[in-house]
Order: structure tokens, then sequence, then C-alpha cells
């Protein structure tokens, strides 16, 4: 009884996903970004983009925050890569690669795109290698996560201006193990890749660190809601800290019972950045207070490149930008880059130009630079507090520039 | 270990809100309706719709679910009329088929995303208990939860009303021939049955939020609660609900390392209960009417 539905949902997820492609193929011809709209402007001509990100389901959110990334970064650089103008197509990644796969795949064959960007799911990331090595195409991943990507999957034609999980996560290993904290800590996260991929980058840098990790959870996940159970267990682990990893509903649901339960106040909360970035925060809310988290970005970090693009964006959208907005400006970045010393637009030139564009100095989140196909970026120490009624992830320290972790 | 008591008795009196319909419908008028988790469900997303928005919000979702709840058993009471005289297992395929229907019904408005619910303000915070911090809205759950456990069962044992539906139960012709119409009798409890079920997805939501799949957790839970206890007696599922409250919570807890080992304890206590006494615990006259 329990497996039925959970079939027919699925299937019923496959057809939604088939009907969310109809709109997106009947509307090929809609292009955003190229400001000029001419095809052939100035000598140079026209690079077509495919910016493939969620315009539906659970990710709706982090594809808003990516498309206006992009568009601004077009709007404030006249909608050209070096002498061409940018056409950009936008196709709905969706949830899943049910649905991921064909919208990259509708972008590069039907579009014939000459860049992909985008991608949130990592499972979608990795099932789409085959696709572009086919058609020797160029994809920017400007989200997910998964060390496979560039790690053991790696194709050339894969680049990454994210993060990895294990990268934000050994940040914080790190710095709790230099912390001189006193004590034991107890690490929870779902049990989905993410999550392991987090918890096991925690754990590598903390011990390596001289820590100890006295307790370890995994909550089912999307299907946890109450945890009572695992904060009993948290409690009674003696553990000091807690380092966690949740993202959307979860880490709402997480943070605030952690609270409920008088855990904040006697056992400090660690976690990933996702925690606590974006729309969760606000509904957090007081629960949230005191809560440290590391990250590449924030958007209270000081630097003029920063202030500038925070400045932009919160006048055009009447919100901050999260981090999954400067993943997509700096592809944009990136792409300007490596199009003034690309001989042509085909994969192999453009992943030989990205590989010498050398150092990121104009990005938001501070200077960075291509390690392999991911970034090394620096990371940042964070913490929920209240400025002036607004919760915000005030930045305490940097960390300092970490690689993905071999 | 105080607190992981504590939560079992306030799962244990939100399970009894919404097994004790279950009991009532199964156990008196005899329909095994699997639509019941449907029910939890549509309070849930109820509540969720509404969450934040203050006690306004709240108790708009409370009558919305209530409202919905006795239109739904209405509407199921008259579905399972032309079934009286079939099987269980045709008003189990019924009933089974509604609870799908409204579960990808609300998946084509909700999305898959699990939702979070915010308790009302002022229950949104803790109080410390022995020294030990406890939410207080769990505690205002365990408050409310018993002052129903009450009005139930006095409504069903010590009132006219009761009397009637107890009657119903045991000689439905008889009640006929006394010149009451024992479908109305059928379709009030099925509405009040409802109506406790989608209630308790409204009470329920600062604790499981609101996600596909809740549906059939709960309702698993229920029919656990209902199988314990016993058909159709209150106090029985009062009790089903409490011990399984507590297995539930205090199995997560104490044997956190071992995988599917909570829901091993559940339903093990369960096979305890069916080969030592298969009425339940309660289950009396009243539960084997046929």
């Amino acid at each position: 009884m329990t497996e039925h539905p959970a079939i027919t949902r699925r299937r019923l997820l496959g057809l939604f996903g088939a009907a969310a492609a109809l709109p997106v193929l009947s509307a090929c011809g809609s292009s955003v970004g190229g400001a000029s709209g001419g095809a052939t402007t100035g000598g140079g001509g026209t690079v077509k983009v495919g910016l493939v990100v969620p315009q539906s389901g659970v990710y709706a959110a982090l594809g808003t925050d990516m498309t206006r990334g992009w568009e601004l970064w077009l709007e404030q650089n006249g909608g050209r890569f070096g002498d061409r103008t940018v056409e950009t197509v936008i196709a709905d990644e969706g949830e899943t690669p049910q649905t991921g796969v064909p919208a990259v795949q509708k972008v590069l064959q039907s579009d014939a795109v000459d860049v992909v960007v985008g991608l949130v799911n990592s499972a979608t990331a990795l099932g789409v290698g085959d696709l572009l090595t086919e058609s020797k195409k160029l994809l920017i991943v400007t989200n997910a996560g998964a060390a496979d990507v560039t790690g053991k999957a790696r194709t050339p034609y894969i680049w990454r201006t994210s993060f990895t999980n294990a990268q934000v996560s050994s940040a914080m290993g790190t710095y709790l193990a230099q912390s001189g904290l006193q004590g034991g800590v107890y690490a929870i996260a779902p049990d989905y890749v993410a999550g392991t991929e987090v918890i096991a980058g925690f754990t590598a840098a903390f011990v390596a660190g001289g820590g100890t990790v006295v307790g370890e959870a995994k909550p089912a996940f999307g299907k946890t809601t109450d945890y009572q159970p695992f904060l009993t267990a948290i409690q009674q682990s003696g553990a000091k800290a807690t380092f966690c990893f949740f993202s959307g509903a979860e880490a709402i649901t997480f943070v605030r019972q952690y609270t409920e339960f008088g855990l904040a106040t006697t056992i400090p909360l660690f976690g990933s950045g996702f925690l606590t970035e974006g729309s969760v925060l606000p509904q957090q809310a007081e629960t949230a207070l005191g809560v440290q988290t590391t990250l590449h970005y924030s958007d209270q970090l000081d630097n003029p490149a920063n202030a500038a693009f925070v400045e932009a964006y919160t006048a055009k959208h009447g919100e901050s930008p999260s981090c999954f907005s400067v993943q997509s400006f700096d592809a944009a970045n990136v792409l300007n880059r490596a199009l003034s010393t690309a001989t042509a637009l085909d994969g192999d030139s453009l992943a030989t130009a990205l590989g010498g564009v050398g150092t990121i100095d104009d990005s938001p989140r501070g200077p960075w630079t291509f390690d392999g196909q991911s970034p090394r970026q620096n990371m940042y120490l964070r913490k929920v507090e209240d400025a002036s009624g607004t919760l915000v992830n005030a930045v305490l320290a940097d960390l300092g520039p970490q690689s993905q972790p071999a | 270990m105080l607190v992981s008591v504590l939560n079992g008795f306030s799962i244990g009196f939100l399970l009894f809100i919404l097994a004790v319909g279950l009991s009532l419908v199964f156990g008196m008028m005899d329909v095994l309706n699997l639509a019941h988790g449907a029910l939890f469900l549509v309070g849930a997303y109820l509540g969720a719709a509404f969450s934040g928005a203050g006690w306004g919000g709240f108790l708009a979702a409370l009558g919305l679910a209530a409202v919905a709840g006795l239109v739904a058993g209405g509407i199921l009471s008259l579905m399972t009329e032309p079934l009286r005289r079939r099987s269980h297992l045709d008003q189990a395929l019924l009933t089974l088929g509604v609870a799908f229907v409204v579960a990808e019904l609300l998946y084509t408005v909700f999305s898959d995303d699990p939702l979070s619910v915010l308790a009302p303000p002022g229950l949104d915070g803790s109080v410390s208990v022995l020294g030990a911090v406890y939410p207080t809205y769990r505690l205002a759950l365990i408050g409310v939860g018993s002052v129903l456990a009450v009005v139930v069962y006095v409504v069903v044992e010590r009132t006219r009303v009761g009397a009637l539906v107890r009657a119903t139960v045991a000689d439905r012709e008889m009640v006929s021939a006394l010149g009451v119409d024992n479908r109305l009798v059928k379709a009030a409890v099925f509405a009040v049955g409802s109506l406790l079920a989608t209630t308790a997805g409204v009470l329920g939501g600062p604790i499981y939020g609101a996600r596909p799949g809740l549906d059939a957790y709960v309702l698993i839970l229920a029919l656990v609660v209902v199988v314990i206890g016993g058909l159709g007696s209150v106090r029985g599922a009062l009790l089903g609900a409490l011990i399984i409250g507590q297995v539930d919570t205090l199995g997560r807890v104490l044997l956190q390392g071992v995988e599917g080992a909570a829901s091993f304890i559940l339903f093990a206590s369960l096979a305890v209960v069916l080969v030592l006494r298969p009425q339940g615990l309660f289950g009396g006259p009243v539960g084997m009417s046929r």
C-alpha cells in the first residue's frame, strides 16, 4: 500500500514533465538578453546560449535567482560577450533528470545553441555528459554540487561556476577543528547524495584537524518532519556542537525545532550555508539567530564588486541576491572572458579558452580561479544576525581559498 | 527521556483524534474507509496554505477543514451505501480509489515539495517542563487531545445520540422499524469521523508538515491504533493511540542506529496484540457486532 502511490506519483511526474516541455518546445523562438536583437551586430556575429534552469517545481525559486543573475550581467555589459551579441534561449529544467535531460537536448538540437548554462540538479548534470560530448558543446553548471560532475565523471566540456558539496562543508570542518571547540560534534544530514557528500567532506576535514565526531544521523530525505528523536539523540550524545545540512522546507523545520526543543542555547548549530540561504531565512525567523554556516557567498560581503551587484540587483527586483544569482552572473562573466580569446564557438575551443581565463577578479564573491573545471574560491564563515529588523548572513571571517576536495 | 515521553503523548493524542474517526466508521458502521489518511492530508495542506497568518489563519484552516471533513464524510457515506451488503474488500477498493484521487489532486495543487507549517503565535515558543525544554504547541496538543477524548467518549457512551448510534450498530433493522432512517445515522457518523480526520490534519501540521505520502503514513498508524485498541471502542482508540505514540517515539530514540528498527517495533507490538487478543484491547461486543 505504501509502494503504490509512489509509483503512480512518479509516473504522473513523468507526464507532467512531458506536459511542461510542450510550452517550452512551442516557444522555441522566445529569447531574452540580446538587447539589440539583431543577428549580426558589429563584426563578431552572435553567440547563442541555452539557459536551462528550473522554472517549475521545488527548485523554481533557484531558477528565478539564476535567470536574474544572468540577465543582470548581460544588461550591465550591453548584451555582448566580446564582440558577439548574446542570444539567450531559456528552457525549463524542472525537478528531475526526466525533465532536465530533455531540456538540455532540446536547446542543443532544436535551438542549436553554442553554449549551455544552468542546471540545479546534480543527477541532470551527470546525465547530460554524453549529449555534450557527442555535440562537442560547452556546458557551464551554475549550481549542481556533486563532486563527480567535475570529478570522476569529468568531461572536457562541463565546467562549473558554483561549488561542490564537500568544498563548502570541509571549510566548516577545518574551521571548527581550529576553533578550540572542547568536545565532539554531532553530524546530521538527509540520506541522499548531497547530504552524504556534505557529511563526508565535513568529517574528513574536521577529523584531519583533530576533531571528533561523536554521532551521525541521516534522516529520511523528504519524509522526516518531526526531528524530536534526532534532537534527543544529539542531546544524549554529549556533543558540544551540531553540524548539519538541510535545504528548503527541511531547513525551516529543522532550525525551528532545534530552537523549540531548547538545543540552540546549549549546543550551538553549525551548517552548510544553504541551511540559511535565500528564501528559507525569513521563515526560520528568530529561531535562526546565531546559526553559523560556511558558503562561498553572502550578500553582506564587503567588496566593491558585491556592493555594486547587490545595489543593482536589489534596485531591480526588490530583494537581495542569493549565491544562486552570483553563480549565473559569474557564468556570464567567464564566458565573456573565454570568448575574447576563443577562436571558435565549439566546445574544444571554448574549453581551452576557459582554461586560460585566470583570476576572475570582479566577482561579487571575491576573486576566484578555475582549479580543474570547478572554482577555487574563498569560503566565508557567516552568522545569522538581526540587522535592524531583517535577518542577514553576516560575514564573520574569510576562511581563505579552497579547491574542490579530492 | 522526559522529552521523548512527552512527545509520545502529543503524537499519541494526535493519533487518537485521527484514529477515533476511523474506529467509529469501521467499528460502528462497518465501512473500511481507506480514504481516512487522505482526509488528514487535506487538513494538513489547508494548515500549510494558511501557515504564518497568525491565529486568524489557523482558525480559518480549522473551520475550512471541518466543513471539508463534513462534506467529504457525507459524500463517502453516499458512495459506500450501495456497497453496504458487499464485502470489506469492495469498500476498501472504492475508498482506496478515492484516496488516490484526493492525493493526486493535492499533488497537482501543491506539488511534491514538503511544506512546513508554523504553530500559531503564542504557541510557537517553548516552555520548560521539569528542566527539559519542550515546544508549547505540542503541550497544547496534549490538552486539546484529552478534551476531545472526553467529549467523544461522553457523546458516544452517555447521550441519546450516542445510544442511537450504538443501537444502529447492534440492530439496523430494529432501529429502522422504530422509525429512524439508519442511512442518516451512518452519514452523520461518517461526517463526524471525517471531520475529526481533517481536524487532526490541521492540528498535526506544525509537527508533521504537509507532503505527499503523509496520507499513507498516518493511515497505517491509524489502522494499527484501531486494531490494537479494538474496533468501535473510544477507550480502545485512546489507549491504542497513546501506546503507539510512545512505542513509535521511544523506539526511534532508543534504536536510532538500527535501520528500520522503529517500524519493526511498531508492527511487532501490533503482532503481539493480534496473537494474544485478536479482538483488540477493548474490542468487545460492539466491535464484533456482525
